[in-house]
């Protein structure tokens, strides 16, 4: 790919099914001359505005209004959550334009959504669909097992997943303007995410004592570039925001994770499958959001458990918790595999 | 957190809520001032009642409302505006705003704080693929003469002025061009039109619908402290 997607001509929606579908987004640029729409400055100015706040995935227009009002600072819009995906298995692609139209017509947060691993295409689509963040994301099956998508070809802004420093530079090189842990997603196991976020940091703080010489042997060492390595030495954090993503959502005390994952130095949280899945969606999202702010004050803290433990008391009560525990596929088993081991 | 070690200190309290707090934080520090300043988070009342002046950040409006309504700040919040200066960036500024264009508003309404009287418009311009970074003409700051690079995220358009006669007078203090407003604005747009308003001051309050914190220049914070914030702190 050599230009970047045409505003003018959006491409072909397969699968949107309708003719008119999405309108493309008008740019300012013919208007204006000089191009200052889709700058890093802005896409990761986007990712600084979402900080200390938890974006939800949603699969429908009523579930995203609930997260909207529950307080999510963005919506990940999604066909299937990831543990639907562990559970059906077969290839999972990009979600369809219509829905995510809709979704981005009924809320006035960012709308995120996701596109295979080097897949282009799908990001052009969804570019001209005007959504305001792309994952490309593992937890769909990937297109490209060698490349990653370039993303400083587009003006729509990219959040990709890092398991290390390495693999967070690398991303960030190819245009990533935001960068999020590759925790097990679907799992409702916090342990993978930890493990991310530990690397992350404790790679930044060993590079952050190395002389010029051993931040050349270091970026050769993790596969990074070596002005990136050096540059995130000199600020002791990644030059992007970073949040926590992957298995924070268990089904009764996932406030407790978030609140662990901001602690461990994230910036925010993605929460997945466990809320819509629950008795309370609207108090539990509250929850974690409030959980997300008041991440260092334990007392805040414990007056949110004591309201998500009389939750987890009443959907007992009423049976709810057995369908929970079906939604959430299982607190150590990863069936399907690692996805995180998917990006290169 | 510490207390100022010098006790004529000014507290300027960030709301750290939600959004790019930190970024304010930073760029409070980094001012070099005669008087000595100290930024602090606010999340809770008791962090509110120690300050003299704060800073409400860009994020989600809806999210920073309904998370300062959870931690009962909503009605302290709406008492801090009407006697202390507040200055409203982006989400900020729609908080701080009379009314939002019900249109561009969270279905089901969203909370205020008030405290200036205009009515703006969210995302005035779109989804992200629209936002932008420009040249903005200033007035009012430091060396005015040199451009300030405005870098406008999802950004509020402000619609229109409405002070009552009692109102303090507001001052526009930063204008985008004509040809950069959304495509859904009609009909030519004066250069005097409310809408090109990007920064502005009514009597104790301050309000940029772009994001001074995510830039190196530090005027505008300057600005908001010598202008706004120390004329109203009497020294002990």
């Amino acid at each position: 790919m050599s230009t970047s997607p045409s505003l003018q001509n959006p491409p072909v929606l397969h699968g949107a099914g309708t003719p008119d579908a999405p309108a493309t987004a008008p740019s300012r640029t013919q208007r204006d001359g000089s191009n200052s729409l889709g700058t890093f400055g802005v896409k990761s100015g986007l990712a600084q505005m979402l900080k200390g706040g938890v974006i939800m995935d949603v699969t429908n227009v009523e579930q995203a209004r609930i997260a909207e009002e529950a307080g999510a600072c963005a919506v990940m819009a999604l066909e299937r959550v990831p543990a639907d995906i562990r559970a059906q298995g077969g290839v999972a692609r990009m979600s369809d334009p219509r829905m995510i139209k809709d979704i981005s017509d009924a809320v006035t947060i960012p709308v995120m959504a996701k596109v295979r691993i080097g897949h282009f295409v799908e990001a052009q689509i969804l570019q001209a669909v005007g959504v305001d963040y792309i994952d490309e994301s593992e937890v769909l099956t990937p297109a490209d097992d060698e490349h990653h998508i370039n993303k400083h070809n587009f003006k729509v802004p990219f959040v990709c997943g890092a398991r290390n420093l390495g693999e967070a530079l690398r991303r960030i090189s190819e245009g990533a303007a935001f960068i999020r842990t590759k925790g097990e997603a679907g799992t409702g196991n916090v342990v993978e995410a930890v493990r991310h976020q530990r690397a992350v940091m404790s790679e930044i703080r060993k590079s952050s004592v190395m002389n010029e010489e051993e931040l050349y042997a270091f970026a050769k060492e993790i596969q990074a570039p070596f002005h990136l390595v050096k540059e995130t030495a000199r600020l002791k954090r990644l030059s992007v925001v970073n949040f926590a993503a992957g298995g924070i959502a268990t089904p009764d005390l996932y406030q407790a994770d978030a609140a662990l994952m901001m602690q461990l130095g994230c910036d925010g949280v993605f929460v997945g499958s466990g809320i819509f899945n629950s008795g309370d969606p609207a108090k539990r999202a509250r929850a974690i959001v409030q959980a997300v702010t008041h991440y260092n004050n334990p007392k805040i803290l414990a007056e949110v458990f004591i309201i998500s433990f009389c939750l987890v008391r009443v959907a007992n009560q009423v049976q709810i918790s057995e369908d929970l525990g079906d939604a959430m596929v299982g607190l150590t088993i990863l069936k399907g595999g690692r996805m995180a081991k998917r990006g290169w | 957190m510490s207390s100022p070690n010098d006790a004529s200190a000014v507290v300027i309290g960030i709301l750290a809520l939600q959004g790019a707090f930190a970024e304010h934080e930073a760029a409070l520090r980094r001012l070099p001032l005669k008087r000595q300043i100290y930024p602090i988070q606010v999340r809770t009342v008791e962090d509110l009642n120690k300050c003299a002046a704060l800073i409400i950040p860009g994020g989600e409006s809806t999210t920073i409302a309904l998370l300062a309504k959870l931690s009962n700040l909503l009605e302290p919040l709406r008492q801090f505006v009407k006697t202390k200066p507040v200055w409203g960036t982006c989400a900020g500024a729609i908080l701080l705003s009379q009314s939002v264009e019900s249109t561009t508003a969270k279905k089901g309404g969203q909370e205020l704080l008030g405290g200036l009287s205009i009515k703006i418009s969210r995302n005035g311009w779109g989804s992200q693929v629209e936002s932008f970074e420009a040249e903005l003409q200033v007035t009012g700051l430091r060396n005015s003469q040199q451009p300030f690079n405005g870098i406008f995220i999802r950004a509020p358009v402000v619609l229109t002025l409405s002070p009552l006669p009692n109102d303090p007078s507001i001052e526009v203090v930063a204008r985008l061009s004509p040809r950069l407003l959304p495509h859904n604005i009609s009909g030519p747009v004066k250069d005097d039109d409310p809408q090109t308003i990007v920064a502005l001051r009514q009597g104790l309050h301050f309000l940029t619908t772009f994001h001074p914190e995510l830039t190196a220049d530090d005027r505008f914070h300057e600005y908001f402290v010598k202008e706004c914030v120390l004329p109203q702190v009497t020294v002990p």
